[in-house]
């Protein structure tokens, strides 16, 4: 399989949301420390951590006294993809499957807890309803696979004259980590439609693709860094990845991941301004063959800077999140890979605000920009025939370009259920607002309303 | 990259195996042989801060506070005879397995920190509390603070310190002091808070808050 097939068909996959990798925290820790959920979430509004849930995690999930570290949650959910249809007005059924149905989508369950003075364990499994279809009668399968999951150990040294706050983490999704809610783990959107055309992002995702390691310090809930290195989830980690390992990204040697944030508090604000970035070299193919190592690598650049801003007290809960990430990737082999630059750029903004009142009612907006290099090998789709399986994902000038907005509002009638609505709209979509895919499409036939129920225990 | 992980691995077998207790800095709630203070430190501070100065106003100061209120509601608060909704949802929580031992020593800790300064607030709005602080309302049965809560409004015993206290925390509680029945061993501020307005309520506790320490 060419490369670029493999890049096309985990495109796909990802549009699918075969990889999707919903992600919260758990009624497990507010049992294990008696508090409610929104102790550690701000407003309510898992999994946006409080500052009281960062330190919570940041020493080891520790707090608390031992208890039965299960729980469990489920999605269902809702999609209505504005225009579904081809330009011959034929429904296209294969890229927006599962249309104004209620579903259950997807459920999780997680070990996870305090196990020691030191350590805690944050461990998943998400069993996706729809997870993929079978081939020959295109039967949707259900499929349970591991998810984020992370051991870690912390020690806290802390005087009235010092706080030091050190510890150590493996886990297999890079930012799983992190505790701002502004980058991938855990940044907005918290859940998402899976049975829609998403935009393009940043190529590099090695959630549940990679292991890793780091050591990490915060100073006087102050100044915050990490330092973590990640490998290929395979051999004696396939347990935490999903599947086989075909199409699993081979990572050469360790990619390095680190993290600085500086943090202050003032009254009821909480602040933070931080960077983070991450370097891999991942060879192109998959390494279903022992030749694969042989090839070529590219070389994916990833770096950010994010902030984050919230209010709590009761009974307002603002925050605000906004992250800018630029990634730069040198193509290996440019020609296997099908690109047309030797190395192409991809550039996403995030800005985010949500308010909740009472912990209860909530409404926030998101606005999404990714802005990258026209690359026409790479993403342009120039021999599409109307009606083509692939229309409507069809890509005329060669740009990964999108804009869109999430409005959204939300009710958590009692903590363990969260009752949401977004609007997904898009001006911007595979590179222009009208006729991106030369059949005539606006960026806006992708609009989708998404509702959904989510409940956790 | 692999050495790191076995790393990890093994120091969380060793912890495991060396029965991971580490009464110094043990954030173990269900533990009662971890000292009070060594809680104040790793759990209590999370929140009220490392020297009972809390930074947020949603949490309460307890630097400097009396030592027999900070006993009683953490006593209220593990045997659910506090219930406002911050209580409920954050301290029954936290307190539900502290022993009378324990209790004390959080009690000693935080009230032997020295009360950092807080922010002053209006100063025609403070001198406006301070008239109501010292001699209450008595148009409106509201009697004199002071009479309970000090003259400086440091406390005495099991009547609260509330001298450089967070304003907008000592509202919401006389809120739940007036309006609701959730804090029963504080009814007899019911009459007295009822006769505040909300322009009342602000004035006194902008007054308070910005006290300075003593």
């Amino acid at each position: 399989m060419k490369v670029r097939e493999i890049l096309g068909t985990l495109a796909a996959l990802a549009v699918l949301g075969v990889w999707s990798s919903p992600s919260y925290a758990i009624p497990a820790f507010a049992r294990q420390t008696g508090q409610n959920c929104l102790a550690c979430h701000a407003g309510g509004q898992f999994p946006e951590l409080t500052p009281y849930g960062r330190l919570f995690k940041l020493t080891g999930y520790t707090m608390g006294s031992r208890t039965i570290p299960l729980s469990g949650m489920a999605v269902i959910d809702y999609t209505d993809v504005r225009n579904t249809k081809d330009s011959l007005g034929v429904k296209d059924t294969g890229t927006f499957p599962k249309q104004k149905q209620a579903l259950f989508d997807f459920g999780s369950i997680f070990l996870a807890g305090k196990i020691t003075d030191n350590l805690g364990l944050f461990a998943q499994a998400t069993y996706a309803h729809y997870d993929h279809q079978k081939e020959d009668t295109g039967e949707w399968v259900g499929h349970m696979s591991p998810d984020n999951t992370e051991l870690r150990y912390a020690d806290r040294f802390i005087s009235p004259d010092r706080d030091l706050i050190i510890g150590a983490f493996a886990n297999n999704n890079p930012s799983m980590q992190d505790v701002w809610n502004s980058t991938p783990a855990w940044g907005y959107p918290y859940v998402e439609p899976a049975f829609v055309l998403g935009a393009a992002g940043p190529m590099l995702d090695l959630a549940q693709n990679s292991v890793g390691a780091g050591v990490y310090a915060y100073w006087n809930q102050s100044l915050y860094g990490e330092f973590s290195l990640y490998r290929t989830a395979n051999g004696p980690y396939s347990f935490l990845h999903p599947g086989d390992n075909s199409g699993i990204a081979r990572i050469k040697d360790g990619a390095p991941y680190w993290r600085l944030a500086y943090t202050r508090a003032f009254g009821a604000h909480n602040l933070m301004v931080g960077t983070s970035g991450m370097v891999a070299k991942i060879h192109e193919g998959s390494d279903t063959a022992v030749s694969d190592n042989s090839l070529p690598t590219d070389r994916y650049r990833d770096i950010g800077v994010d902030a984050q801003y919230q209010y709590l007290l009761d009974p307002h809960t603002v925050t605000a999140h906004i992250s800018y990430l630029h990634e730069n990737v040198k193509w290996g082999d440019q020609a296997a890979v099908g690109a047309d630059n030797a190395s192409d750029t991809v550039k996403q903004l995030k800005i985010k605000g949500a308010y909740v009142y009472q912990a209860k009612y909530g409404a926030s907006l998101s606005y999404n920009q990714i802005s990258g290099s026209t690359d026409a090998g790479l993403y342009a789709t120039p021999d599409l025939l109307a009606g083509d399986p692939e229309e409507v994902a069809g890509n005329l000038s060669g740009s990964p370009n999108a804009t869109y907005w999430i409005p959204e509002v939300f009710w958590t009638p009692v903590q363990y259920l969260r009752v949401g609505a977004q609007y997904w709209h898009y001006t911007k979509f595979n590179g222009a607002g009208s006729n991106y895919n030369g059949f005539g499409r606006s960026a806006s036939a992708n609009d989708t309303l998404f509702v959904y129920v989510w409940g956790a225990y | 990259m692999k050495r790191t992980v076995c790393t990890i691995l093994a120091i969380a077998i060793a912890s495991l195996g060396s029965g991971c207790v580490n009464l110094e800095r043990s954030r173990d709630l269900g533990n009662p042989n971890v000292s009070g203070r060594t809680l104040a430190l790793q759990v209590c501070s999370s929140c009220h801060g490392v020297d009972g100065n809390s930074t947020s106003p949603g949490f309460p100061k307890l630097a400097g506070q009396q030592q027999d209120y900070l006993i009683a509601q953490l006593k209220f608060f593990r045997d659910h005879n506090r219930s406002d909704p911050a209580g409920s949802e954050y301290m029954w929580g936290i307190s539900r397995k502290l022993t009378d031992e324990q209790i004390k020593g959080l009690a000693t800790y935080f009230s032997q920190q020295k009360d950092a300064p807080n922010v002053a607030g209006d100063r025609a709005t403070a001198a406006a509390g301070k008239a109501i602080f010292e001699n209450g309302i008595p148009d409106k049965g509201v009697a004199a603070c002071a009479g309970c809560h000090g003259a400086s409004g440091l406390g005495n015993g099991t009547f609260p310190r509330l001298a450089g206290q967070h304003a907008d925390y000592m509202i919401k509680q006389l809120h739940v002091l007036s309006e609701t029945n959730q804090r029963p061993a504080g009814a007899m501020m019911k009459p007295l808070v009822h006769g505040l307005t909300s322009s009342d309520l602000r004035a006194v506790t902008t007054y308070l808050q910005g006290i300075s320490p003593t």
